[in-house]
This record gives C-alpha cells, sequence and structure tokens, in this order.
C-alpha cells in the first residue's frame, strides 16, 4: 500500500514535471520562430521524450488507481468515467473557445498563449485517454478468460511499443510502419466485442448508461476535431496527431465507447426479458433455500404466489390451501370471493377441478362468456405430490394467448418446485416427529425395565439367575416373583404373544393380575383360570397368553406348578441322574374366552432335590434361528442342561446363552428372549 | 408365504406354503374374515409346506375358532410337521381344534 501510495506520489510529479519542462520548451521553440533574426534551437528528441515520459506517467498511474470491479454496478463505473475523463473534453472546449474569445476582442494574435491552450488542451487529452483506456480495460475484462487476458496484456504492450516510434522520431506515416499500424487497429475491433457487462444492466440503467456514452463518444469526437483542426499547422511547433500511440489510445476507446453504445441501444428492447429470467432464477433460489432458512409452509406458498404473478405477468389471481380436503382462499389479487365462486361453479360444472389447465381464450368459452369476466386467459397449477394435494393456483389474465409455452413452462417448474419444498418441509417436521417417538419408546423400555425385577430374595436354600432382552424396545417376555410366606415363594414367567408396544401393554396387565390375585395365596391351578377370566375381559381377540406360574415352599422341599401355553419346564434330577421336560398339559390364556377353560389347566406337585436345577424359558429362546434358519430347539436346550447341571446357577445360564448367542449369531434377534435357572441348595436355613 | 384355497362342494381345502409370521398372518386373518367362508361347512387345512408358524399366527386361528363353532363349521389342520405340531401342542391348541394326520383322515373326520 506504502508502495502505490509512494509510486502514484512519484508519478504524479513526474507527470507534472515534465509537462511543464515540455510547455517551456515548447514556449522557447514558439518564441524562436516569432524572432526571425534568432538561433533556431530545434530540439525534437528533447520534446519527444518529454512527451513519451508525460504519457507514460499519467497512463501508469492511472493503470495503478484503477481497483478490481466490484459487484454489478457498471453505471458507477460509466459514471466516473464521465465525471472525472469525459469533462476533459468539456473542460478543454471551453479553453480554446475562451481563447478564441481573447483573440477576437483583445486582437493579440499570441503564439505563447496558443501554444500555451494547445499544451493544456494536450495534458487534458492524456489524462482523459488513460481514465478512459483503464476503466474499459476493467469492464472489458469483466467475466473474462485466460485468453482473453493475454490478448489484453499483449494488446497493452504493442501500443506502449508504439510509443518508441514517437521516441525514436520515426513517421508513423510511412509505409513500415503502417501495416503494423492497420493491424493493431484490427485487434482493437477485436478487443471492443468484449462487452459482457452490457447484458447485465437493466432496462433503466441501460437507458442511463445511453446518456453516458453519448458524453463520452462526444469527448472523443471534441478531442479529436480539436486535435486535427491543428494538425500540420504552421503556427504551432509541435503537432501532437505525430504522436502514433495517442491515435491508438483514441481509436480504442472510441471505437469501445461506439460498441458500448451500440450493443446497449439495440439490447434495450429485449433487455426486459433477461430481468425477468434473472429474477425468476432468484425466485427459484429462494423457493428452494427456504427450508434451510427455516420457514413455513406459508411462507412457501406466499413466495410461490408472488414468484408466479410476476413471471407470467398476471394481472388477477387467487390460491387455495386444501385443508382437510376443504378448499381454502388464502391469497387473492384483484379478484374478488363472488368472482372466485363464480368461477369456481362453473369448473365444478365442468369437472375440471385441481387438475392442470389452461385456457387461453376464455371468450370462445360459452360458459365463462356468461360470466362477463374481465379477463380472456386462465391457468390452474394444482400444487400436488403423488399422493397429496396441498392446494392449487389460478392465474387470470386480461389478454388471449395470455399463457405461451414458455410462460407455462416457468410456472410449472415453480409449481414442482414448490411442491418438492413442501414435501421436504413436511419430512423435516416427520423427522422430528419421529425423534420425539423414539424418545418417548426409551422412556417407555426404561419403565418396562422397572417392571422386571432386578434382584431376588436372595436365600441360601435356591440360586437364582435370570437373563432378559427384547427384540424391540419393549417386549412382551416377563418373569416377577412374590414372597408369599417365609418359607414360600411365587415364580411367574410369562409371554404374551406379537411383540411391541401392545405387548408390553397386556405385560404389565399381566404383571397387576399376578400381584393381585397371589396376594389372595391361591394355588397356581386356580390362578391360571382367575387371570384366564380376567384376561378374557381386556385381551384382544388375537392376542392371548402363555404362562407359568411356580409356587416353591422350601419348608416341605417341594413346589407347586402350572402351566398356561407356556414351553415345558426343563429339569434336572440330581437323585436321578436325569435331565427332562415336565410334560403336563395346560392351554394358554385367553385362547377360550368362559368358563370351560377350567377344564384345560393341570397343576403339579414335585419333590425337590439339593443341587437340582430347573430352567424356566420363553420361546424366544427354543425358537431361536441360525443364520441357516434352523431352530435351537429344545434338545439342545436339554443337552446344555446335561453338560452344565454341575455349576452355580449364574453359570448355567451364561453357558446357555453363550451356546445361543453361537448358534444364532451376532444380531440376529428376532424374539424377546428370557431365561431363568433355578438351582436348589443343600443348606438349609434356620435350621 | 403363499395361501391357496381350493373349494369342493362345501369343503373349502385351504393350502399354507412358507412361514405364518406376524405380516403373512393379517392376509390369513383376511382369508378367514371373508363373508363367503360362511357358506361353507368344513375348511381343511394343509400344513405340509407350513415351515413355522408364530405367535401371531396362531393368534389368527385362535380368533375364528370360536365364530366357526358356532357356525358349526369344521375346521381341520392335517399333514402338519413335527415342529408346528409341537407349538399347538404346548400351547394347548391340540386340544381345542382337530389335527390329524393326512388328507385321507382329514375327509373322513369331517364327516362325522
Amino acid at each position: 500500500m506504502l508502495y502505490k501510495t509512494n509510486a502514484k506520489s512519484l508519478l504524479l510529479t513526474t507527470a507534472i514535471v515534465s509537462w511543464a519542462l515540455l510547455l517551456l520548451n515548447i514556449l522557447i521553440s514558439a518564441e524562436a520562430i516569432n524572432q526571425p533574426g534568432a538561433v533556431k534551437i530545434s530540439i525534437p528528441y528533447i520534446n519527444n521524450f518529454l512527451i513519451v515520459i508525460f504519457i507514460v506517467s499519467v497512463f501508469l498511474y492511472q493503470r495503478i488507481s484503477s481497483e478490481n470491479l466490484k459487484g454489478i454496478d457498471f453505471i458507477t463505473y460509466l459514471w466516473t468515467l464521465f465525471s472525472k475523463a469525459g469533462v476533459a473534453a468539456y473542460a478543454s472546449l471551453a479553453l480554446f473557445l475562451g481563447y478564441r474569445l481573447t483573440i477576437n476582442y483583445t486582437n493579440i494574435d499570441s503564439p505563447s498563449l496558443l501554444h500555451f491552450v494547445y499544451q493544456i488542451n494536450f495534458g487534458l487529452l492524456v489524462v482523459f485517454l488513460a481514465k478512459s483506456f483503464y476503466i474499459w480495460r476493467q469492464l472489458l475484462l469483466y467475466h473474462k478468460n485466460k485468453f482473453l487476458q493475454i490478448a489484453w496484456d499483449w494488446f497493452e504492450l504493442l501500443i506502449f511499443g508504439t510509443l518508441l516510434l514517437t521516441l525514436l522520431n520515426f513517421n508513423y506515416t510511412s509505409y513500415i510502419f503502417l501495416p503494423l499500424l492497420a493491424l493493431l487497429s484490427f485487434y482493437i475491433l477485436f478487443l471492443c466485442t468484449n462487452l459482457k457487462w452490457v447484458a447485465y444492466l437493466t432496462f433503466n440503467n441501460k437507458s442511463r448508461s445511453l446518456v453516458l456514452l453519448g458524453a463520452i463518444l462526444l469527448s472523443c469526437y471534441i478531442f479529436i476535431n480539436f486535435f486535427r483542426q491543428f494538425a500540420d499547422s504552421p503556427d504551432l511547433v509541435i503537432d501532437y496527431t505525430d504522436v502514433g500511440f495517442l491515435l491508438l489510445a483514441m481509436l480504442f476507446v472510441g471505437l469501445y465507447t461506439l460498441a458500448a453504445f451500440l450493443v446497449s441501444l439495440f439490447s434495450l428492447p429485449t433487455s426486459s426479458v433477461f430481468e425477468q429470467k434473472s429474477e425468476d432464477l432468484l425466485n427459484f433460489q429462494r423457493l428452494s433455500q427456504s427450508i434451510q432458512q427455516g420457514q413455513s409452509e406459508a411462507q412457501v406458498y406466499d413466495m410461490l404466489f408472488e414468484s408466479t404473478i410476476k413471471a407470467s405477468d398476471a394481472s388477477a389471481a387467487w390460491f387455495e390451501l386444501i385443508r382437510n380436503s376443504e378448499p381454502q382462499v388464502t391469497h387473492l389479487l384483484s379478484i374478488n370471493a363472488e368472482q372466485i365462486t363464480r368461477i369456481r361453479h362453473l369448473l365444478l360444472a365442468y369437472n375440471i377441478q385441481n387438475i392442470d389447465y389452461i385456457n387461453n381464450n376464455l371468450d370462445r368459452n360459452p360458459g365463462f362468456r356468461d360470466l362477463t369476466l374481465p379477463w380472456k386467459s386462465l391457468i390452474i397449477l394444482p400444487i400436488k405430490s403423488k399422493k397429496h394435494l396441498s392446494g392449487v393456483l389460478y392465474l387470470l389474465k386480461d389478454i388471449e394467448q395470455g399463457f405461451d409455452r414458455e410462460t407455462t413452462n416457468v410456472l410449472r417448474t415453480f409449481t414442482s418446485q414448490t411442491i418438492l419444498t413442501i414435501e421436504n418441509l413436511r419430512l423435516v417436521t416427520e423427522s422430528l416427529q419421529n425423534e420425539r417417538y423414539k424418545e418417548e419408546l426409551k422412556i417407555a423400555t426404561q419403565v418396562q425395565e422397572s417392571l422386571i425385577p432386578k434382584t431376588f430374595p436372595t436365600d441360601s436354600w435356591f440360586e437364582i439367575a435370570t437373563h432378559a432382552v427384547a427384540a424391540k424396545e419393549v417386549g412382551g417376555d416377563f418373569y416377577d416373583f412374590l414372597q408369599l410366606s417365609e418359607s414360600r415363594i411365587a415364580i411367574i414367567i410369562g409371554d404374551v404373544s406379537g411383540k411391541g408396544i401392545s405387548a408390553a401393554f397386556h405385560m404389565a396387565q399381566m404383571k397387576g393380575i399376578f400381584h393381585g390375585l397371589m396376594q389372595q395365596d391361591m394355588p397356581p391351578s386356580e390362578f391360571m383360570k382367575q387371570a384366564n377370566s380376567a384376561l378374557s375381559r381386556c385381551l384382544e381377540k388375537t392376542s392371548f397368553i402363555t404362562s407359568a406360574l411356580y409356587i416353591i415352599d422350601y419348608r416341605m422341599k417341594g413346589f407347586m406348578f402350572a402351566r398356561a401355553g407356556h414351553c415345558h419346564t426343563l429339569y434336572y434330577n440330581s437323585m436321578m441322574e436325569d435331565v427332562f421336560y415336565f410334560q403336563t398339559d395346560g392351554l394358554g390364556l385367553g385362547i377360550i374366552r368362559d368358563k370351560s377353560y377350567n377344564n384345560h389347566v393341570r397343576e403339579m406337585y414335585y419333590d425337590y432335590n439339593p443341587n437340582d436345577v430347573m430352567v424356566i424359558y420363553t420361546d424366544g429362546i427354543v425358537e431361536a434361528r441360525s443364520p441357516d434358519n434352523d431352530e435351537y430347539g429344545e434338545d439342545r436346550l436339554k443337552y446344555m442342561l446335561t453338560q452344565t447341571y454341575h455349576l452355580e446357577a449364574e453359570d448355567i445360564k451364561c453357558a446357555i446363552i453363550n451356546d445361543l448367542e453361537d448358534f444364532t449369531g451376532p444380531g440376529n434377534l428376532y424374539d424377546d428372549q428370557t431365561l431363568l435357572v433355578i438351582k436348589f441348595k443343600p443348606t438349609q436355613p434356620n435350621e | 408365504m403363499k395361501i391357496t384355497q381350493e373349494i369342493k362342494d362345501n369343503t373349502i381345502v385351504m393350502t399354507l406354503d412358507g412361514e405364518l409370521d406376524a405380516s403373512s398372518s393379517v392376509i390369513l386373518d383376511e382369508e378367514l374374515s371373508d363373508p363367503k367362508i360362511m357358506e361353507y361347512t368344513k375348511i381343511l387345512v394343509d400344513c405340509e409346506n407350513l415351515n413355522y408358524i408364530s405367535s401371531a399366527g396362531l393368534g389368527v386361528f385362535i380368533s375364528h375358532l370360536q365364530r366357526f363353532e358356532d357356525a358349526q363349521i369344521k375346521l381341520i389342520f392335517y399333514n402338519m410337521q413335527d415342529k408346528v405340531r409341537n407349538v399347538f401342542e404346548i400351547l394347548g391348541l391340540d386340544l381345542l381344534m382337530t389335527i390329524v394326520s393326512d388328507y385321507e383322515e382329514a375327509r373322513t373326520v369331517s364327516n362325522e
């Protein structure tokens, strides 16, 4: 930055000094001409050298001063061009006229004054050219590609190269250089075709830019005219038209200004189309981004309504939101409720409701003609996804053929984008809802876990080990216990048909029934009968519950049990060293819902020995599947107990579960699994 | 799960093919709920290719059991695989429902 400021002030000083020296030199030369006797000191090389220094310093100063384009506010650049450069021409004109007037009134023909004016105008010309040269560069290189950048760099290099001609005092009009200069002119013509920025001007901006460009063109004309007037003038010691560089720079500035002027002028009629297109694009963007911006459905419809009216230039419109399959007018434009009702009735009569419909000549249709509406074209656009109709948009225009294919396509794109946005908004809402359900299921899981006892009463006469997993968040398996008296404990296991929430509800019900009924201390078969009767009233038709209830009496060293359709109990008898299933009859609960159930339940009493093992489980264990779709089965379970009965209850359970997991493989849980292992111990407490 | 029906006079022979799980039991429930089924007096269920029955599948049969009994429609299962039969037995359904070994026996039982 400091370097730039320093460079700028250095260049500025150089420019001023070189210009002043040039002036001085010219004035001296002019005086010399006036005095015929004096020695003619002609030093063109010094003049040329000073001219080049001046031109180069002014151009470099402008080059450094020019900033990068910011945004697409091209009018500001044009205004800068006019106000800072174009004005120079008018100043030079004023100066020249002032000079003429002075001469006419005072009749003093002073060559020094003429040279002075000429020299000032030269300075103004160079400033004008440098300023416009670099402003045009910025605009020319707008949306540039690599090729254009290289082309420009070469152009700059070549045009500065022509300064050498001046420096060495070559006449550029000589045959050697003329073709070269002509080639350079063609190069300029090619560069003048890069006018991409004009396309970004809106209609209003184009009109304004035409005025500004016209004024700049006029500036060019003034300068050209002024210097042509004095070309080869015998009154002057110097002629700046000899400087080829200035001619080329003027050619570039003038041509580019002319090209911009003409392109702006001829693209004026089409600019409104481009404006509309770019606005459509912006509106599409707004619609598609409305999800990220957290906008509601209502805001999306607002956007749709506004955008489609703008895009189609509709003279009237309304939008109906379909709520609970009832249309409800939410947006209105230049139409009243009564007209809407009449149009709707007519559409209903024609059976063209909520479908894509275009009528570009309403007067040709007798039904619409009778309505005497002020409109002549109608388009109906339903906002409809595959299964859901969200709303219907009606657009009306007061001219025939109002909705051509192009407009219709744009409108359809708007509606499909809206549909997409609305669907996405709903999906977002739904996923939030799902998130909430998941949270509630988590709570349900916790509640259910609290329903299953974690710890059994620890007693020295038996050990118990438990295992329970649910296939889903909540399950239908359950077990529980109740200490009936000091020496008696009731243990229940059960499985509600089905899985998930409904099973979990029935499981909780069953727990309630167990605790309610067993407070009265009844035998297992009686419990099953009463539980069946209770469940008959509340279980839905296709549901049933299997259960088994054991009442263990350690003082009697025996247990009483009843099975209601539940899996057979696996037992190890240490006296006989035998592992077997208790084969008892018993119908599941809720299958027969009347008194006849009483005939379907049996009770059994069994004396246990120390070290006997009882394995109670649900069908999730024996019906577990391997990857090859084989069932785990009762036989494998029985075999496992024959291998492990000598272990502690906890170890037996672990061995069975490990074997089961080996069998099914990981992540292969389709049903709730519950397993209880009870081992009777030889030591008797309190005796 | 594939369920096919074959009608012979006053008898429907229903063939179950595959696994009767929670989703396929819905189809079975629809078939058994069809009011036309009440026009027949016998429903013979061929279980030869029934590889698995879930509690939901059992629930469907249980829920229609009383209705068929009231309408004096005989529901007879035959050709049942051992493991499926075991599921029926554990639940105690073998005492409520008629399960026979083959089609001939099913016809004989249904004509009693």
